[in-house]
């Protein structure tokens, strides 16, 4: 990027255009009215696990999940 | 003829006696060893005990694979018309950008898209097969592949030779039903942790329950796209397109080939989701059908080793009573 100014505001954050598009869903969602809500929300759920791999060997696999561990 | 006769009777009187497996093992192993007796033509047969055992758990095999049949089926049909749908969010991208499968880049990421579960013939195994086949076509001085691994099977597989060029792998992500932010934020997760000039997502495509084909998507890394761009061709018309919601050029590109990421490994997943679910059916379709075929087979040899014992017995029993009598 060569000119700063021209960058907007999420990408300075540190956001990609995923993450902003994600958050600008999300919000869309919770204007829903109830039953179309819930239902709504209930699509966006995440849970994965990941794991990083330095030189042939699997890191700690961190997971991603909206959901508490049970 | 009398002699018919006779036997007949005592083989019918007999015959719920014989019938009656425990007498038959007490005189047998009373006779012989309980495995496998010696005929009088010093022939083997195996005890009709162990053959039925067989024939039990065959059986159960079989309906456990017809259950699992169904409940891909029922999987498939749910999944295939989300599949079907999100076809249409990558297809502009490639009336847009062309796909440029053939372009030489010196970082190239390969993601396998592969299933966590088993048990669905050889998709997982045609997907490695094509990874690797892309790594060795891509390989070459300053030239590196690196792999993303999304699902248990294929990093199973790749573990064995390609450790040392994997850089993520991703797992558990069946636990919810397949969704877009899911998706976003595995490929938000993969966009950050590692650097590419060109992401090759390699995943099986949904043709039909029986067919699934091996397919490579390519989405390239925006410094790419305008070297591309300058090179003419399908990328250099962006020129010509107006283009709102950002100054400069390179910002947009970046926005398009992030979103362009997402949205094909959207479908990716989904098709291979759909593919996974289809060749589990017909893996376990086949299975029962072998599993009926042995069955028969063992019901034919159950019979035989029946009717070998009962003439046996038979014999014995007549020739013992017509020593007796003279």
């Amino acid at each position: 990027m060569a000119s700063t100014g021209a960058v907007p505001f999420w990408r300075a954050a540190g956001m990609t255009y995923i993450t902003y598009s994600n958050i600008c869903a999300n919000l869309v969602r919770n204007c829903l009215k109830e039953p179309h809500k819930t239902e709504a929300l209930s699509r966006e759920k995440v849970h994965f696990s990941l794991s990083k791999w330095a030189e042939g060997k699997p890191e700690k696999p961190t997971i991603r999940s909206d959901t508490p561990d049970h | 003829m009398a002699m018919a006769a006779a036997m007949r009777r005592e083989g019918k009187r007999l015959a719920p006696l014989i019938s009656s497996q425990p007498i038959n093992n007490t005189l047998r192993s009373s006779l012989t060893s309980p495995l496998d007796q010696t005929s009088i033509g010093g022939a083997r047969s195996i005890s009709t005990q162990i053959v039925r055992n067989r024939m039990k758990s065959v059986k159960n095999i079989q309906k456990i694979t017809k259950a699992m049949k169904m409940v891909a089926a029922s999987k498939l049909r749910a999944v295939q018309t989300r599949a079907e749908n999100s076809r249409g969010l990558w297809q502009p991208f490639t009336a847009l950008l062309g796909d440029a499968a053939s372009v030489d880049v010196k970082k190239n990421v390969v993601v396998t898209v592969s299933s966590d579960k088993g048990l669905c013939g050889g998709i997982n195994s045609t997907s490695v097969k094509i990874s690797r086949v892309l790594s060795k076509l891509n390989s070459g001085p300053d030239k590196e592949t690196k792999y993303v691994i999304l699902g248990e099977k294929a990093k199973a597989q790749l573990i064995r030779d390609s450790k040392k060029d994997i850089a993520l792998s991703l797992t558990e992500l069946q636990k919810n039903p397949l969704n877009y932010t899911q998706v976003s934020v595995l490929a938000d997760d993969i966009l950050k942790n590692v650097e590419y000039d060109a992401l090759r997502i390699v995943f099986n495509k949904f043709h039909s329950v029986v067919q699934f084909i091996p397919t490579v998507s390519t989405v390239l890394s925006p410094e790419i796209v305008e070297r591309e761009a300058e090179a003419g061709g399908k990328l250099g018309e962006l020129d010509s397109y107006e283009i709102e919601g950002g100054e400069t050029k390179s910002e947009v590109l970046q926005n398009l080939s992030e979103f362009q990421f997402s949205c094909v490994m959207f479908n990716a997943v989904l098709e291979n989701a759909c593919s996974e679910q289809g060749a589990r059916m017909s893996a376990m379709d086949s299975s029962s059908r072998n599993a009926g075929d042995m069955l028969d087979r063992l019901t034919l040899t159950y019979n035989r080793t029946r009717q070998a014992s009962i003439t046996t017995e038979l014999i014995e029993i007549i020739s013992g009573a017509s020593a007796l009598t003279g």
